[in-house]
């Protein structure tokens, strides 16, 4: 099911986008886990209670004394969903569509390999780059806090609100994928595939920041990424975790079966 | 025996476009050419045969199997040039020849020396770099390296020079006496002439001609224009009795059908400056062959 030279070639064009993103996130990372101070409240609470709107639109609302709930107002309300967004949308573009546009699609299909086969490699491409770009964002979190604030993280629960950051990002890849696998025209595929995960975003914002628009949040799949509950162990956000992983299948199955089977002019 | 058959192929694009109800097939050691003009559906047919698209009635079969159902099975032996040639940009030749080998599970092996030497194919270059001609052989060498029984070629030998063109029929002759079956697009007579045991034409879709080359050899009729040194000599020469096509200042165009001696004789008796004979595509040929009206 995998054509292991198609791999190798995808993730070797892969990982210079990555090192970019790496380079983001670590400054970022590094940046606000070192505005923590476990005894007065951070420079950002104070930000936050200075002005609470603008701060809850972007996810960020002051957090409890612990710093797994800082990171996760801080990091896991913006930054986390933001970028590893945008590495789906380039990524899932560059995989399928593209090739499908320009015609060099026709090489991959002119020798003895399945369309099937094709797309799954593909899509593993895009799996492993979401993959690496999670637990690179988790291990960076980790030694960040235990070289600044030694014993104060709770590992567990930081490594499960990455489990569920990376479900939810599977699942805007799956989107991403799909839209590639189904549109021949590149321009449509970034369209529709950053269209929907970008439209679904600015909802949660608006959820996020007021009373009126919160019912707004039901219309968003970025709620089922409760991070709040994950650090609160709460079982409807475990569920939120797993309806996003299951939606992930079902959105890259699709994608395969699309591709296989539909005409193309290349 | 038939190793590649098209049956009733349809596949309507609207505006009478796309082909309508095509049927042929090409037996084993048979080079096949294929030809007709821009949007007459060449390119269509061939993607339906490449398994990339499903057609709306009827099938084609290589080797037996189906096209599309079957597609990647049949791969396993099947050499393509596409029409149009699109690599992977960032990859030198070299890559992506040994990137095409591997990713059809075989080695690079002597063929794929063989085929560059041939072709005088320097491959360190990087795709995004190289002329037209040079992408032209990187697609030619990955159509031939892995050694196919089968092969179809939609005009293999654009932007190619003339000496590299040669090169490619002599290839497709010595594929031919190997016993391999060729389907091959083309626009150039010399090398469907040189190649081709039948060929089939289509218009609009449609199938409207399909015959031996031989047959439109023995049709053929040619034109010369033959240029003289003022207007009187021209028309003096032009009532010599030779087929006439058109007279202009001190240029008379004749057309020459199996009498070329004759045209050589009279030739001999007036001060001829210059003798071109212009370009004829296939497709005039075969058009003049079957008449205007048959399209």
């Amino acid at each position: 099911m995998i054509n292991w030279t198609l791999y190798k070639r995808g993730i070797k064009g892969s990982w210079k986008t990555l090192l970019i993103f790496a380079a983001v996130l670590t400054m970022y990372f590094t940046v606000i886990i070192s505005m923590f101070d476990p005894a007065f409240g951070s420079a950002l609470d104070e930000l936050a209670k200075a002005m609470p709107e603008l701060m809850a639109i972007v996810g960020m609302t002051p957090a409890s004394a612990e710093l797994v709930s800082f990171m996760e107002a801080y990091l896991y309300g913006f930054i986390m969903l933001v970028f590893p967004m945008v590495f789906c949308i380039l990524s899932a573009n560059k995989l399928i569509s593209r090739h499908v546009d320009r015609g060099s699609m026709t090489y991959l299909l002119s020798a003895p390999v399945k369309r099937e086969t094709v797309v799954f490699t593909q899509m593993k491409v895009l799996v492993t780059g979401l993959f690496v770009l999670v637990l690179y964002a988790t291990l960076l979190g980790i030694v960040d806090c235990e070289i600044s604030f030694p014993g104060e993280l709770d590992i567990v629960k930081f490594i499960m609100l990455n489990v569920g950051v990376l479900c939810l990002h599977l699942f805007i890849g799956g989107i991403c994928f799909l839209c590639s696998c189904i549109f021949n025209d590149s321009k449509y595929a970034v369209g529709v595939g950053a269209g929907i995960p970008a439209l679904e975003f600015i909802i949660q914002m608006m959820a996020n920041a007021g009373e009126k628009l919160e019912k707004a949040k039901y219309a968003t799949f970025f709620t089922l990424f409760d991070s709040d509950g994950i650090i609160a162990g709460e079982s409807g956000a475990i569920w939120g975790i797993v309806i996003l992983f299951v939606g992930a299948i079902i959105l890259f199955g699709t994608a395969i079966v699309v591709f296989s089977k539909k005409d193309l002019h290349i | 025996m038939v190793v590649c058959e098209i049956q009733g192929l349809t596949r309507d694009y609207g505006k009478g476009r796309g082909v309508f109800d095509l049927s042929f097939s090409i037996n084993q050691g048979e080079v096949f050419g294929f030809l007709g003009p821009n949007g007459a559906g060449k390119t269509t047919t061939i993607r339906h045969l490449m398994g990339l698209l499903k057609p709306e009635q009827g099938y084609c079969t290589i080797g037996g199997k189906d096209c599309w159902k079957n597609r990647a099975d049949i791969q396993k032996n099947l050499g393509y040039i596409p029409g149009e040639m699109v690599f992977f940009d960032d990859m030198t030749g070299a890559e992506f020849l040994s990137f095409m080998a591997k990713y059809r599970k075989k080695k690079t092996n002597e063929r794929t020396k063989e085929l560059l030497d041939r072709f005088e194919l320097d491959p360190r270059v990087k795709l995004k770099k190289m002329s037209k001609g040079m992408r032209q052989k990187v697609g030619i060498v990955v159509a031939f390296m892995h050694d196919p029984e089968v092969l179809i070629l939609d005009e293999p030998t654009s932007g190619l020079d003339p000496l590299m063109q040669n090169r490619f029929v002599e290839l497709i002759l010595e594929e031919k006496a190997r016993g391999k079956t060729i389907l091959m697009s083309s626009h150039m007579f010399e090398e469907v002439e040189r190649t081709c045991s039948r060929v089939a034409i289509i218009k609009n879709g449609k199938l409207v001609a399909l015959n031996d080359v031989e047959t439109l050899k023995a049709a053929q009729t040619k034109k010369y224009i033959i240029t003289l040194e003022d207007e009187n000599a021209a028309a003096a020469f032009a009532g010599e009795g030779l087929q006439v096509y058109e007279i202009s200042h001190n240029q008379v165009t004749v057309i020459v059908k199996n009498n070329l001696k004759e045209l050589i004789s009279v030739m001999n008796r007036y001060p001829v400056k210059n003798i071109i004979t212009p370009n004829q595509s296939l497709e005039d040929i075969f058009m003049q062959y079957y008449g205007e009206d048959k399209s």
